[in-house]
């Protein structure tokens, strides 16, 4: 019955292929419709419309004029871009690796060291990740808050004086909603090494506990390696986890004190809909836009196209 | 020798209770301020006592809390519906059925998961003017849905291909349609990705905060995640009232998150299994 599918294992070639085109019919092609119409309508276009609207400029009798590259040169003349730039790059080089450390090392633990709790540090270390972000800020409000906040009362147990709120000073403001990302967030690069680790062949690592490796040398010249597509999909997830940087920094600080911690979604939260430059905003968008694809490009021909949550190989993607 | 393993195994649980105490302080600060009378609604620590929960009956009493729920809940289902119905769709015709260009259109759809939600909102919320969505439920549904399908698709497609072909060639010659075979077959075997997807999916969007900010305007159709920034300021001088709203907020996705998770992991571990 199955004799000429059982030999195919790729399905995409062969007679296996063959095969399955004889489901196809004009009919078929309404598998696709759906996705494909959300695609067009709520992606694809909305991306159209931003480049284009990015071109003009809307004066104040509402009549558009062909302005060509002017915005995106005013846009990056405004220092404020460039502190975008700059928030953004630290955002991303902080909180990537020290949420992969972290959550790395927590995973390694729970998953080679413990039975009984597995299931209980598991879920409880990802419980941030499912706390609603809006509540995670004002709660986070309150740790810094001075006076009252725990924060600067704790701190001082360790010698560590905190006299105004980190978030109400230009040179801290950025780091310390760094802090609340991490913390939101190890969880979830946490529950990525777990599927790592749990997955890991054990033959292998039967194999290098023969030849001697044991503990932290097992850990780290072969569990780490072997969790290499994970840390990819965690770095690129990470990347564009950066990008998507809005709730914490709207609700915390709004992007100041005086744009010291604005974010790429506060500043075009504030040019499109609390300034309404529609011009501008879009601007901003595809310099984002623009921004993601070419960090994604560069993971690609980098990295290697690991997409899936569990840094799973994909040769077709 | 033979004792050392088990006094490591101690002190690494140890060190993972110590780690997991501090990681909850923010979780318990906020539970513990919103069961604090208001004479210590301002004290500087983690603990307070006596407790009380009256600041949870004032808010629950005064404010419309079960019909932003509701919001949250209609949308959020609606689009975990429309993304595992969709992606799973379109991960069949690509896995199963091998429709000529759906492996471009596949191609296609995954540059989303490079587009950053900031650069979308603006023209969103412009399309969203025009269709009239402006605080409807659908204008948040169905750009969720667009946003959440290309990842879902991932997973699915995955999947599917790693099913066994003969399952789809049986069904096939035992006369079933592409759809039948859809339904009858393909769906039952990925169940727990579907499931996985799905509890994602649920998560996200529960959540997600940019969007429904600027859609949603009207207190009728608001969902949870917006509401907390009102109540910062209706409650500025009784933290016990904001952090029992807070913690209101907070614990639906909490409490299903732990009933769930057990199902959420499985799914994720088995979509790890070929790595």
């Amino acid at each position: 019955m199955s004799v000429t599918a059982s030999g195919s294992v790729s399905g995409s070639s062969g007679p296996a292929a063959r095969h399955y085109r004889r489901f196809a019919g004009p009919s078929t092609y309404l598998f696709l419709l759906p996705a494909v119409a959300l695609f067009v309508v709520f992606i694809a276009y909305p991306i159209v419309w931003v480049l284009g609207e990015s071109l003009f400029s809307e004066d104040r009798g509402g009549a558009n004029t062909f302005v060509g590259l002017d915005t995106y040169l005013s846009v990056l003349a405004d220092p404020v871009f460039w502190i975008v730039v700059r928030n953004m790059t630290v955002w991303a080089l902080i909180t990537i690796p020290v949420q992969m450390i972290i959550g790395g090392t927590v995973a390694y633990f729970i998953e080679r060291h413990t039975d009984a709790w597995r299931g209980f540090f598991r879920t409880m270390f990802f419980l941030p990740v499912v706390t609603s972000v809006s509540v995670i800020s004002l709660v986070w409000v309150q740790i810094y808050a001075p006076y009252y906040g725990i924060a600067q009362e704790y701190l001082g147990l360790f010698g560590i004086e905190m006299a105004s709120s980190p978030i109400g000073d230009p040179s801290t403001a950025i780091y310390a909603l760094i802090i609340v990302n991490i913390w939101q967030w190890t969880g979830f690069s946490m529950l990525m090494y777990v599927a790592g680790i749990a997955n890991l062949p054990t033959e292998v690592l039967d194999a290098a506990r023969v030849d001697g490796a044991r503990g932290l040398r097992l850990a780290w010249s072969v569990i780490v390696p072997m969790l290499t597509p994970v840390t990819k999909s965690l770095l690129m997830l990470g990347i564009i986890g950066t990008l998507q940087t809005f709730p914490i920094v709207q609700l915390m600080t709004g992007g100041g004190p005086n744009h010291a911690s604005e974010v790429f979604g506060t500043y075009v939260f504030r040019t499109s809909f609390v300034l309404g430059d529609t011009g501008r905003g879009a601007t901003i968008s595809v310099i984002v836009l623009l921004l993601a694809l070419v960090l994604s490009i560069v993971q690609i021909i980098y990295l290697g196209a690991d997409l899936s949550p569990s840094g799973r190989k994909r040769e077709d993607a | 020798m033979r004792r050392r393993p088990a006094v490591s195994r101690i002190v690494i649980h140890a060190a993972l209770f110590l780690l997991l105490a501090i990681w909850m302080i923010p979780e318990v600060y906020m539970l513990s301020i919103g069961l604090r009378t208001p004479a210590q609604a301002f004290d500087a620590t983690l603990f307070v006592w006596p407790l009380t929960f009256d600041n949870f009956v004032t808010v629950i009493r005064d404010n419309p809390l079960t019909s932003f729920f509701l919001n949250s809940l209609i949308v959020t289902l609606s689009t975990v519906a429309l993304v595992v119905a969709f992606s799973s769709l379109f991960a069949f015709a690509c896995a199963v059925l091998n429709l000529r260009g759906s492996l471009t259109l596949y191609a296609t759809l995954l540059t989303t998961l490079m587009v950053p939600l900031a650069s979308l909102v603006l023209p969103l919320a412009i399309l969203l003017k025009t269709f009239g969505w402006v605080n409807t439920y659908a204008g948040l549904i169905f750009p969720y849905a667009a946003l959440g399908v290309p990842f879902a698709v991932v997973v699915l497609k995955a999947f599917m291909e790693d099913s066994p072909k003969e399952l789809f060639e049986a069904a096939r010659v035992d006369g079933c349609n592409a759809w039948q075979t859809y339904w009858h077959v393909a769906l039952p075997l990925v169940r727990p990705a579907l499931v996985f997807v799905g509890i994602w999916q649920f998560i996200t969007t529960w959540n997600e905060f940019f969007l429904a900010l600027i859609i949603l305007t009207r207190d009728e159709v608001k969902t949870l995640t917006i509401v907390p920034m009102q109540y910062s300021g209706l409650y500025m001088a009784n933290p016990g009232a904001l952090f029992a709203v807070l913690t209101l907020i907070a614990l639906p996705l909490i409490l299903l998150y732990v009933v769930v998770q057990r199902a959420f992991v499985r799914g994720l571990l088995a979509g790890a299994v070929k790595g």
